[in-house]
């Protein structure tokens, strides 16, 4: 049986997939249902081969950290014990690949937007290729929960609104410590009395905060009220102690 | 028509934000290609939109329901509407991978890169200055020069990784992100 291989290729990236139909499942001759080896070539990087189990190490942690670039949220994918890791490193992408070898380092790629924009498009042709028939799987695309998006607004930004409410409800709080609380019977009814109420003709000293008492409105010195106006006097005399000239605003019209 | 994909048969509304992102994005495209418009209408006619987008006017139609639009448009987008969109701008993504590709590339000589990003720039300015509501405050960042070059770079990405078939899913996925 000759062994098939299939090329998918960007500006930068070359990936090779090599391996037979799986004619017990009745597959087509240019069909690739038994991978024997793939190879991935990027422009100014090492050549890195694997086996199956490589690839789809390599296609759980591509697709998702693209789709979280896409929106603008950059996450790292792959744990430590994983074959293959990447995540964000400044401007660029960090790719770590973990060898299955014993004392073996893992290997790092630094690649640009362009380069994993490459490496992006040539798995996506990968997935979608008809004549591979190896049903790996690579993570649906869904959308990013509300806390991974919160990441992209910076740290100022996001605590500033609770800062303020926090110092706004502590501020309040001193202000209202800082009010002193009346004491139990302190509170004298009779004090505010005179302060309200209509001081009776003549009774100028009813109330501390009346008009002085020499010029307080006597019904000779306000305007001369007709008999059909008695008692201009005495609603002049509110004791307000504003200084209320009787006759200026008490003229009954 | 084209084969609709699991997550596009979802029927599901894109949310405000990202009306506002698919617009700039097709915005993108359209300052890229100086005959972008032109070639917007000839993709939708090559994908099999003629009865969605009979011409050029229907496909303004609907991006104009982008809320940050100068003359925007009420109500919402049919979902069958944008998901057409999102493959017509997959489609021109793809058309203009190079482009992108020179724009991203950290390969390309500093001076030459700059040039590239300042024409990209001016002409993106262009469009968003006649077509945009320049009051909203999505797009006076948009024309900030602190923070517009930032968010042109996160355009430009986007546009480069829903480029292709492999990217219309993908692209889908975070035009309906949730607002953070």
């Amino acid at each position: 049986m000759i062994k098939l291989s299939h090329r998918y290729e960007q500006i930068s990236c070359r990936l090779t997939v090599e391996g037979f139909p799986d004619v017990s499942t009745g597959q087509g001759s240019q069909a690739i249902g038994i991978l024997t080896g793939w190879s991935l070539a990027l422009a100014g990087h090492t050549e890195l081969e694997g086996k199956r189990e490589h690839l789809e190490a390599l296609l759980q942690v591509v697709a998702p950290y693209a789709r979280h670039l896409i929106s603008g949220a950059p996450r790292a994918f792959g744990d430590p014990i994983s074959p293959v890791a990447v995540h964000p490193d400044g401007s660029r992408h960090r790719l770590e690949l973990r060898s299955s070898q014993p004392n073996t380092p893992p290997m790092a790629l630094h690649l640009d937007d362009a380069e994993l924009a490459d490496l992006v498009g040539c798995l996506d042709q990968l997935l979608l290729d008809p004549r591979l028939q190896l049903n790996l799987q690579a993570p649906t695309p869904q959308p990013l929960r509300r806390s991974e998006l919160r990441k992209r607004v910076p740290l100022g930004r996001r605590i500033a609104a609770p800062l303020c409410g926090m110092a706004a409800l502590g501020l309040a709080g001193a202000v209202s410590w800082m009010v002193p609380i009346p004491k139990p019977g302190s509170f004298n009814p009779t004090e505010g009395k005179g302060t309200s109420s209509v001081a009776a003709p003549g009774n100028t000293s009813g109330s501390g905060t009346s008009a002085v008492p020499g010029k307080t409105a006597t019904p000779g010195k306000t305007a001369a009220p007709g008999p059909e106006a008695p008692a201009p006097a005495p609603q002049a005399q509110t004791s307000q102690g504003t200084g209320t000239r009787p006759g200026s605003s008490q003229t009954p019209r | 028509m084209p084969d609709v994909s699991p997550a596009l048969s979802r029927p599901t509304r894109l949310p405000r934000r990202g009306l506002e992102r698919l617009d700039l994005m097709l915005l993108c495209a359209e300052a890229l290609d100086l005959n972008g418009g032109e070639a917007m209408v000839w993709m939708s006619e090559q994908l099999g939109y003629q009865s969605l987008f009979p011409n050029r006017v229907e496909l303004w139609k609907r991006r104009c329901h982008n809320p940050l639009r100068r003359s925007t448009r009420r109500g919402q987008l049919q979902v069958q509407d944008t998901d057409a969109l999102i493959r017509i701008l997959s489609a021109m993504a793809e058309r203009l991978y190079p482009m992108l590709r020179q724009l991203l590339s950290a390969a390309e000589p500093e001076s030459v890169s700059e040039q590239r990003w300042a024409l990209f720039r001016s002409r993106l300015q262009e469009l968003i200055e006649e077509r945009l509501n320049l009051r909203r405050v999505g797009v006076r960042k948009l024309l900030d020069p602190n923070e517009g070059p930032q968010l042109s770079h996160q355009l430009i990405l986007s546009l480069a990784l829903s480029a292709g078939n492999g990217g219309v899913e993908r692209l889908k996925a975070s035009l309906l992100d949730p607002e953070p």
